[in-house]
């Protein structure tokens, strides 16, 4: 029974640094809200500002309408899960798992019985008497989500839990932590720097950047429209295509149409009508959007609309054998924007993902498909998607 | 900005921890040396203190005897080069990690467990006019260099200065070898690859690298010079011949206790301190630059 | 050797021209010896002591002088000249109730300055860590005012304390580098569990402290058995140790030599035997010091 609510938290370090501006959010009772955003971005300095274990310089955090920014950690009734694990060394599984349970003066056979539940659940059943370092990472990270249920709190907080197992056993845990937050039904904060985490985990997904929450949304909402330019560079893999583009007016179809270099898209009307607020930018810059996976061979499909199709020189092909990635050359700027563009220089190339069976080789022109109802648009300056009308 | 409880009750709990170490130090090692500043200026046999002023100072520094003795302890500092690159070299054999090396690192340091009395009285048998070393000297047919040499002044500073070093030599090596240990193996190949001799790498890699050991090593010597030569004189020489091993930290124990002048033995005690802070500065600026360049 | 089998897309290697390259591994073989040889004459400079110690530590003064034959009669002259059982005693207490002090101050102390910091604490452990650089010399003649003034000088209290204080400041520095390679997270979970700063310290960071504990443990005890000057001045001649006892017996002109061989070896076997056991703790507390 847990609603937890941030409202216009800030924290500033002594040296002067701002990790976290004025963020506003709620967590819904059950919910499990991801906070996603690159390294340095403020996401764990606001789950630590939850769990108490950092300053709050100014806002206020409230846990069921209860106001907890100035209570004592382990009063807010609210357990974490650490990146590192933090499992006491000198004591076992078991004494891992009990050891905050005495200090709340839990009755032994109370213990006994929520330990005993939470290895069951948790396959530990075996490990019991060992000691952290005869575990292996895996066992490590479960016993720490022990530690976190035995203590029936009102909330979880898990600090990027999974970045320190191996890619396959990530994926693993992944399911596990979804089964078991959905059957167990606590509201928890999870933090990662992994999208596809992120996008499978959360009910909601939180997009914080430069201590800045970008936008807070189901993961299909984030997928499909990306509030401003980060969000849309940062969720999908590979990462949306941005392009410098202009919104002009197409004689042919009356409505308008996106350049870019000597690239020419008509725009459909029902992106027209889903987006009103394209008309204000008719004959100026905008920032293009095509994801790769909306761009396909146009060759492999029927009743291409040639106003939809882009000719492209083919600079590399990768074969992942489910599909595809090609590599060409647009020929116009590719949109930089500051933080992680700038660590990669710009190559002025799109990516697209395409069917396997497609014959495009390096070196052609490739006939390349856009689904132009998938387009994104954002302003030039702001960053911000262009939609206008009605909104989530 | 207010701090939150935790840090509060963080900061509670630091002070209370460290109290009782903070009041240790200050009240057996800081009030003493306030003290010993005030004696210093006084003369006092040990009932009546006469307060006299500074002065004190300049009447110590202008005593002939005082620069004597000052005399025997820069010499004996001239034996720390020894007491450094000796154990150098050993911490390179061991470093090579022949078999039984394990074996060879806990003989080494054993003198360590040693008290330096018993090794000034071993000391004492071996320099002794009848002792080992001419037994030894006269076995190897140089019986005509037989000396008594805790009789000459020079000699037995001489004397004292190869125990010491003799002493030094287990603790500075486990120092040398620890930092060999640590340093980066892929340094030492880079430079194998790029065609240097072993004892070229020795001096231009692996020295510079174990700047802040030798730092290290060389505090923990000069310490130990000052302090523990103490046990040595008190056992091997008595200071003497006359004045000929007398060095600043015996002088003061024979003024302040032998001679029941506290006032006058708490000065020297504060002049050798002094010293002691002045070796410590200078060891940093002269060995730290290189370490700073980045290796 | 066997032909290597022909492969025909490869032509066949030229003949290698110019001398043969020094072997790696024959330059390997010639550091070994004299490598072991150095070390095995450098052990023999090392043990040498060790050997004329046990020596003539078992001979009686015609044997000495003669350096021949061996008894046991420097035993019994040792032990009515010292009062030999009593000393070992007196080192015996000296020794635990510093050492003890030491460690319940600088384990706590080196945990605050470590994990628990305060205004003021990067300051505080500096100066702790500097009295190191105090020489013992410099204080003592306060030291002893002070302590006869508080009636300190007439049992154990006086030598303990000054012991434990000059103790602290290397202990204190090897605890808070231990500590903190302890992670911060460990510290914020037992946080989150419900524990004060100070249970923390007691449930958390002590028990896995004790490698470090046991490292100080042997320092400080090898330290405080072979002292001499603190020992002098601040032990009641009943109360002295067994190494103040040695070298008060061989000030004294009157002593035999192997008389004063035997005490000698009685007094360092202890420490030897301290550090014989302990050694691996020594060698990875030294470590520690100084990685930081």
């Amino acid at each position: 029974m847990s609603r937890i609510v941030l409202q216009a938290v800030t924290k500033q370090f002594p040296d002067g640094t701002t990790a976290v501006q004025s963020l506003d959010l709620h967590v819904d009772d059950g919910e499990l809200l991801v906070l996603v955003g690159p390294s340095g971005c403020g996401k764990t300095t606001a789950l630590r500002m939850i769990a108490g274990l950092e300053e709050v310089t100014a806002g206020a955090i409230y846990i069921d309408d209860r106001p907890v920014t100035d209570v004592e950690p382990r009063h807010r009734d609210i357990a974490m899960v650490f990146q590192s694990y933090a499992l006491y060394p000198h004591l076992t599984v078991y004494d891992n798992m009990a050891f905050s349970l005495k200090y709340r003066k839990v009755g032994k056979a109370e213990i006994k019985q929520r330990v005993a539940e939470a290895a069951r659940i948790l396959e530990l059943e075996p490990y019991l008497e060992r000691k952290p370092r005869q575990l292996s990472g895996g066992q490590r990270q479960r016993v720490a989500m022990g530690r976190a249920i035995v203590r029936q709190p009102r909330a979880f907080l898990m600090d990027e839990p999974l970045s320190n197992l191996d890619a396959k056993l990530r994926v693993q845990m992944r399911a596990e932590i979804a089964q078991l937050q959905r059957s167990l039904g606590t509201t928890t904060i999870y933090v990662t720097h992994d999208q596809t985490e992120a996008m499978t985990l959360g009910t909601r997904v939180a997009v914080i950047h430069g201590g800045v929450l970008q936008q807070v949304a189901t993961p299909q909402e984030l997928y499909a429209r990306p509030a401003n330019l980060f969000v849309a560079g940062f969720i999908g893999s590979p990462a949306m295509n941005l392009v410098d583009a202009r919104l002009e007016r197409d004689e042919r179809s009356a409505g308008p149409a996106v350049v870019f270099g000597s690239h020419r898209l008509a725009i459909p009307p029902q992106v027209v009508a889903e987006h009103p607020a394209l008309d204000q930018y008719l004959g100026r810059d905008v920032v293009l959007g095509i994801r790769p996976e909306n761009m396909a061979d146009a060759e492999l499909a029927h009743n291409a609309d040639p106003q939809a199709i882009l000719h492209l020189p083919v600079k590399l092909r990768e074969e992942l054998g489910s599909e595809v990635q090609v590599h060409a050359a647009i020929g116009a700027a590719a949109h930089l924007s500051g933080g992680e563009a700038e660590d990669v220089r710009s190559l002025a190339t799109m990516v697209a993902r395409m069917n396997p069976k497609t014959a495009i080789k390096e070196g052609d022109v490739a006939r390349v498909l856009v689904d132009t109802d998938a387009l994104h648009f954002f302003d030039r300056a702001s960053g911000e998607s262009i939609r206008g009308g009605p909104v989530s | 900005m207010a701090a939150s409880r935790l840090t509060r009750r963080r900061r509670r709990a630091g002070i209370l921890l460290s109290l009782p170490a903070v009041a240790l130090v200050i009240a057996f090692l800081g009030v003493p040396i306030g003290q010993a500043i005030y004696y210093s200026m006084t003369s006092w046999n040990g009932l009546t203190s006469t307060w006299i002023g500074p002065s004190t100072y300049s009447t110590a520094l202008s005593d002939p005897i005082f620069w004597r003795v000052l005399e025997n302890n820069a010499l004996l500092l001239l034996c720390i080069p020894f007491a450094l690159g000796i154990p150098l070299g050993i911490a390179a054999l061991l470093n090579e990690h022949v078999r039984g090396w394990r074996f060879f690192r806990s003989v080494y340091f054993l003198p360590t467990a040693v008290s330096w009395v018993v090794i000034g009285m071993v000391a004492l048998q071996f320099f002794a006019a009848d002792g080992t070393l001419n037994k030894l000297l006269a076995d190897l047919g140089l019986g005509s260099t037989a000396t008594d040499m805790l009789a000459g002044s020079h000699s037995a500073l001489a004397a004292l200065a190869i125990t010491f070093v003799w002493s030094m030599l287990g603790t500075n090596t486990i120092i040398f070898l620890t930092g060999m240990a640590t340093l980066d193996p892929t340094l030492i190949e880079a430079a194998r690859v790029d065609g240097l001799a072993r004892r070229q790498i020795f001096v231009r890699v692996t020295l510079p690298l174990l700047t802040r050991f030798i730092q290290f090593a060389f505090v923990i010597t000069v310490i130990s010079a000052f302090s523990a030569l103490f046990s040595l004189i008190f056992v091997m020489t008595g200071g003497g011949p006359g004045l000929g091993t007398t060095t600043l930290e015996f002088f003061v124990y024979q003024t302040g206790f032998a001679q029941g002048q506290f006032g006058t033995g708490a000065l020297y005690g504060i002049i050798l301190f002094v010293i002691m802070i002045f070796v410590g500065l200078v060891q940093l600026r002269l060995i730290k630059p290189a370490d700073e360049e980045g290796s | 050797m066997a032909a290597a089998p022909v492969d025909p897309a490869r032509p066949a290697r030229p003949a290698p021209t110019g001398p043969p390259l020094p072997s790696a591994r024959s330059r390997q073989r010639l550091t070994t010896g004299p490598v072991f040889l150095l070390m095995v004459v450098v052990a023999l400079v090392m043990l040498y002591p060790f050997y004329y110690l046990l020596n003539n530590a078992f001979r009686n003064q015609t044997q000495y002088d003669q350096q021949h034959g061996h008894s046991v009669a420097g035993w019994t002259q040792l032990f009515q000249n010292l009062p030999v059982g009593s000393e070992l005693l007196n080192s015996t207490i000296v020794c635990a109730a510093a050492i003890v002090i030491i460690l319940v101050v600088s384990t706590s102390s080196g945990f605050a300055f470590a994990k628990l910091r305060y205004r003021g604490s990067g300051t505080v452990f500096l100066l702790v860590v500097a009295a190191l650089m105090v020489p013992l010399q410099s204080i003592i003649i306060p030291e002893y005012v002070n302590m006869a003034k508080f009636n300190l000088v007439s049992s154990y209290t006086g030598a303990v304390l000054v012991y434990a204080a000059l103790g602290t400041p290397f202990a204190t520095f090897l605890m808070a580098t231990y500590y903190r390679g302890i992670s911060d997270e460990l510290i914020e979970a037992a946080v989150m569990d419900g524990l004060s700063y100070e249970r923390t310290f007691l449930q958390i960071a002590l028990p896995l402290s004790l490698p470090a504990i046991a490292t100080i443990t042997v320092l400080q005890f090898i330290q405080i058995w072979d002292d001499l000057l603190v020992g002098l001045l601040f032990l009641p001649t009943n109360d002295r140790t067994i190494t103040v006892g040695l070298a008060a017996l061989s000030s004294g002109r009157t002593t035999s030599i192997p008389v004063l061989m035997a005490g000698s070896l009685i007094s360092a076997v202890p420490a030897i035997g301290v550090y014989l056991i302990f050694q691996r703790h020594l060698v990875k507390g030294l470590t520690l010091g100084m990685g930081k």
